[in-house]
């Protein structure tokens, strides 16, 4: 049976003028999902954000909520609430007069009913205790939880979130993380976060929509997303990625695995689309899936290391590859297992990988000099 | 930098200046002022007596009651203008716009209020422009006379305080962030709870420090209330003015001079407890 949808978005479409900032974006949120809009700055995924939330008009397009038409409904009308990037308490007010700032504009509540229903989610996102400070009393993991609270409090359908964790240190964002996604789970409340922190997307979503110039990526979840990229533009920002440019198919093995070739270096590839013998393609390397062995071995990559990261869990191994014809080196993550040798800089080490390391797609030109949308 | 400045006696040579300019110009003249009202124009004697003539004389007290009731319709109704006119140029103009529109606001003030003043003249007496232009039109078939009405210096006033008012209203809607407005909306509140919930309360200390100005310019205003106010014009100002040059009465100048700023502090004062501001947030 399908997931009851509470967020659809059929073909939208925002211009800015001469600029398109959102390109026929479709996608559907299920209900008491938690949905990630993952894209680089400038992406339109504030914009995609702003429109459902009744900010912007689409230039095209429908959006639903709750399986109504949300196109003719003013901000103030539909049933979402939208927690601000700078997360926009009111200053003037006390935390109480915050949270119950949205039933106050219902009417028809009694004083204490508020006061009941505002006590209530204070209570579920941990903030007791502090009804009567004023927000610049409040700390910053403070004034997030009174910005879930006075969304929360009016029960919407679908709560939009604009990156509103960006604003912390990083240790209180790790800590708000998991407690925003524990907060999903206990509310049920399906929840869309918007961010260009992949870290978070993964840790926190069910689903995750990547954007990039104003058109969808991939909409997958993370797991999906980080084994099987739909799009060159996906396996270069999601998870870290050796790229190499422009090499070549040599040989189809069947239709997701190929055989690719840089300078007359052999690597086993995923076609991450449909590709042909002699394409050029670009390939994407899991520099955590690369298996480091010392000296030189029958089957596998020759190289010599180059440099070494060390970073306790997050070692990298910089690695020149000498048997290629062209210069090309490669990052590897250091495991640490019994298995794991001991290397030293100008070590001769032989590298491996299978299928599901490399990810190959057909050649982009380097987007470096593209202005950004 | 600060550091250097913190050293006492540099700070006193920095604000030397300032501190002639309030003493010499402002503290001085008022205690001297003080001083005289407590005076007897004839015998030099102390006495209450020139208090005593402006509670006793009705012409007086009309006089003063009429340019404070002036003074407070005219500073609400210069809010009632400034505030619009303030939203719209900080919250929903583009940068160009904004220049241009604060540039034609600013722009008379580069002319002196006196010229300014006979410029509303031109146009409203009886063969003034907005005269000839209603003859013109064939609205009417005589000269209307404009100038010398109660409406005349009202409009004069509004017009010639509008700058005071924008301003410190514009500074305090600049700091309002745009999505605090959002969020209202978001929240479910419509234009009326987003402005006296959201907006009004975060710009209410550029709207008391817009309206002290303006009123405090009012009450003391001169050149704009006699010129389109004419001998009718009856503001308590016209009052000081002939106490000191046409009576040489300096002492009863003074007594006026001492309730008139007596009363505008009250009403500040008032104003600021009625509205929960206090001075240093209001300035």
């Amino acid at each position: 049976m399908p997931r009851e949808i509470d967020v659809s978005v059929v073909n939208l479409t925002k211009q800015f003028g001469s600029l398109t900032a959102v390109n026929n974006v479709s996608f559907d949120v299920p209900k008491g999902s938690f949905f990630s809009i993952l894209g680089p700055s400038a992406s339109g995924k504030t914009t995609v954000l702003r429109m459902i939330a009744g900010f912007e008009a689409p230039s095209s397009g429908d959006i639903f909520i709750g399986g109504k038409r949300m196109n003719d409904v003013p901000a103030n009308k539909r049933p979402c609430n939208l927690v601000f990037q700078r997360l926009a308490l009111f200053p003037m007010m006390n935390v109480i007069d915050n949270v119950t700032f949205g039933l106050r504009r219902r009417g028809g509540i009694s004083k204490s009913d508020m006061v009941k229903m505002a006590q209530d989610v204070l209570d579920r996102v941990d903030l007791k205790g502090l009804n009567q400070r004023k927000i610049s009393q409040l700390s910053g993991g403070q004034q997030q939880r009174v910005a879930l609270a006075r969304s929360l409090v009016l029960d919407p359908t679908v709560l939009l979130l604009d990156e509103p964790l960006s604003a912390l240190d990083l240790k209180l964002r790790q800590d708000m993380k998991l407690e925003l996604k524990r907060l999903q789970a206990r509310m049920g409340t399906t929840f869309m976060y918007i961010t260009h922190d992949q870290t978070i997307a993964l840790a926190m979503s069910d689903t995750i929509a990547v954007i990039n110039f104003g058109k969808l990526e991939q909409v997958a979840s993370p797991d999906e997303l980080y084994r099987r990229p739909a799009t060159h533009f996906v396996a270069s920002f999601v998870g870290e990625n050796n790229q190499w440019n422009n090499g070549r198919v040599v040989k189809l093995v069947d239709d997701n695995t190929c055989q690719v070739d840089f300078g007359g270096l052999l690597s086993v590839a995923r076609a991450g689309e449909k590709l042909a013998v002699g394409d050029n393609i670009d390939l994407f390397i899991r520099p955590e899936m690369i298996l480091l062995q010392p000296g030189r071995k029958d089957s596998g990559i020759v190289g010599k290391i180059k440099e070494i990261n060390f970073d306790g869990a997050h070692s990298l191994v910089v690695v020149d590859l000498v048997d290629s014809k062209v210069p090309l080196t490669i990052n590897v993550k250091l495991q640490h297992t019994e298995q794991t040798p001991e290397v030293a800089v100008n070590d001769i080490v032989t590298l491996s990988w299978g299928q599901a390391a490399a990810n190959a797609f057909h050649h982009v030109a380097p987007i470096a000099d593209k202005k950004e949308a | 930098m600060l550091a250097w400045f913190k050293k006492s006696r540099r700070l006193w040579i920095v604000l030397l200046p300032y501190l002639l300019w309030i003493g010499v110009l402002f503290v001085i003249p008022h205690i001297k002022l003080f001083g005289l009202s407590f005076i007897d124009y004839r015998s030099g004697d102390i006495t209450l007596k020139n208090y005593a003539k402006f509670f006793q004389s009705s012409l007086y007290r009309s006089v003063f009651l009429r340019t404070a009731m002036y003074s407070i319709i005219t500073t609400m109704l210069t809010l009632a203008i400034a505030f619009p006119t303030a939203f719209i140029i900080t919250k929903i103009l583009g940068a160009k716009m904004k220049a241009l529109l604060l540039l034609s606001i600013v722009l008379p003030y580069w002319i002196s209020e006196l010229i300014r003043t006979f410029a509303w003249m031109v146009l409203l007496r009886e063969t003034g422009v907005i005269s000839y232009l209603l003859q013109a039109v064939g609205i009417t078939t005589h000269n209307i006379e404009f100038l010398y009405r109660n409406s005349t210096i009202v409009v004069g006033l509004v017009y010639t305080s509008m700058l005071f008012m924008i301003i410190p209203i514009m500074n305090s809607l600049d700091s309002l962030d745009d999505s605090l407005i959002e969020a209202s909306y978001d929240l479910g509140g419509n234009f009326w709870s987003t402005m006296r919930e959201v907006i009004i309360p975060h710009s209410a200390p550029g709207i008391m420090v817009g309206s002290i100005m303006v009123f405090m310019l009012n009450l003391g205003n001169y050149v704009t209330v006699t010129l389109l106010g004419g001998k009718n014009s009856l503001w308590f100002t016209e009052n000081i003015y002939n106490q000191f040059i046409v009576r040489f009465n300096q002492n009863q100048g003074a007594a006026f001079g001492v309730i008139l700023l007596t009363f505008s502090v009250l009403v500040v004062w008032i104003t600021l407890k009625i509205t929960k501001q206090d001075m240093s947030g209001a300035m």
